[in-house]
């Protein structure tokens, strides 16, 4: 759900990065975080375990600049990749204007990744959304590991709509900006559409 | 929405004009004077900062508003889990600040941070009142919002219009240096 504020003049957004546990959704934020000037960013908010496992959500607001005299701002949140987590996940998608896939590219985690596409394309239905019609990529996380599969291969199983898929190594920052630019896009696009 | 056009992903998005701001703003102002609460902060249901008054302007707004949305959806989860349609009040105590979280026309959210000196029975009393009042500024706007043309014909006040160019939107990101 856009928010667009005449008044503080600046276009709101939320984008949500979903995926299987320990895919690097994550660490996709923390990268953002690092890379951002302070002007850019607010503070990462991680509810966490003790053990660095997402429990609820990670929040990040990021200013994108200026977009015809309209600050726009994009809220990123990550759910929780667990299975058992399920509850909170669909909170978490509550007025979501875009979805960044983060698939984990190793070949044990191919149940994990399918499972999971599944699970956000049933707990968006019970927000009223579609997965087909929301502004929504693939990330393909984790490239550089021994045990990853051929793009091609998991093009062929993840894909659900001839999405933009990025390859991506989250923890050196390979790919993660292409994925956030590709998903801010498409939801001022989408936005555009509806005028 | 005119005729012929697509509706947004989802119709519900919120265009937030300054007639209905400085309504939903003066709303605030009073329920903060009769209160003298450190903070009144509206949001909505997904964690948007809409308005807020307050001398506390310390507090990361951005985060406050992001955290008590996901209070507010956990604690939904745990109403329909018991069988209750909704907890409609969150009340966190501490120590010298509380919390106090209502429902404003089921999309809302009014958060009030008070200190000691407040009395809790006070706070709801002023928050029910200031709910009533929420919820007639927000039936208006959202009348306005269902019908807004997001194009040149925008209502007077609320230029610029949202129909960005491909270069404008790429323009965004030049901060942005790709790593890897």
């Amino acid at each position: 759900m856009t928010f667009i504020n005449y008044v503080a003049r600046e276009i709101n957004c939320k984008i949500v990065y979903y995926g299987p546990g320990l895919g690097g959704k994550t660490t996709n934020l923390q990268y953002l975080y690092d890379v951002t000037s302070a002007d850019n960013k607010g503070k990462l908010i991680s509810l966490a375990t003790e053990t660095e496992r997402t429990l609820f959500f990670d929040f990040l607001p990021l200013d994108l600049g200026q977009i015809r005299g309209l600050r726009a701002r994009f809220h990123l949140y990550t759910v929780p990749g667990q299975v058992f987590y399920d509850a909170s996940r669909k909170l978490i998608l509550r007025g979501v204007d875009g979805v960044i896939f983060v698939a984990d590219s190793q070949e044990e985690r191919l149940d994990a990744n399918l499972e999971s596409v599944s699970n956000l394309e049933r707990n968006l239905k019970e927000h009223g959304f579609e997965l087909a019609k929301i502004p929504y990529v693939l990330q393909l996380n984790k490239r550089d590991l021994p045990n990853a599969m051929t793009v091609e291969q998991l093009k062929k199983l993840l894909l659900v709509k001839g999405e933009p898929v990025f390859e991506a190594v989250a923890t050196k920052g390979t790919g993660v900006l292409e994925t956030l630019k590709a998903v801010a896009r498409q939801v001022l696009v989408e936005l555009r559409k509806s005028a | 929405m005119p005729a012929g056009r697509q509706p947004l992903t989802d119709p519900s998005n919120i265009v937030l004009y300054e007639a209905e701001y400085l309504r939903l703003k003066a709303v605030l102002a009073m329920t903060q004077k009769d209160l003298r609460a450190d903070l009144v902060l509206l949001i909505d249901r997904s964690g948007q900062q809409i308005a807020f008054e307050g001398p506390a302007r310390d507090v990361d707004m951005t985060a406050l508003a992001s955290l008590a949305a996901g209070n507010i959806a956990a604690t939904d989860g745990l109403a329909r889990l018991v069988g209750e349609p909704e907890f409609s009040i969150l009340y966190h105590q501490g120590k010298h600040r509380s919390i106090h979280i209502s429902d404003v026309a089921k999309r809302f959210s009014l958060v009030v941070v008070f200190d000691e000196n407040v009395s809790l029975g006070m706070v709801r009393l002023k928050v029910k009142r200031a709910t009533a009042c929420l919820e007639e500024v927000f039936r208006g706007f959202m009348r306005k919002t269902e019908t807004v043309d997001f194009t040149a014909k925008a209502p007077p006040g609320a230029t610029p219009s949202i129909y960005f160019t491909d270069e404008e939107i790429d323009r965004l990101f030049s901060f942005l240096k790709p790593g890897g």
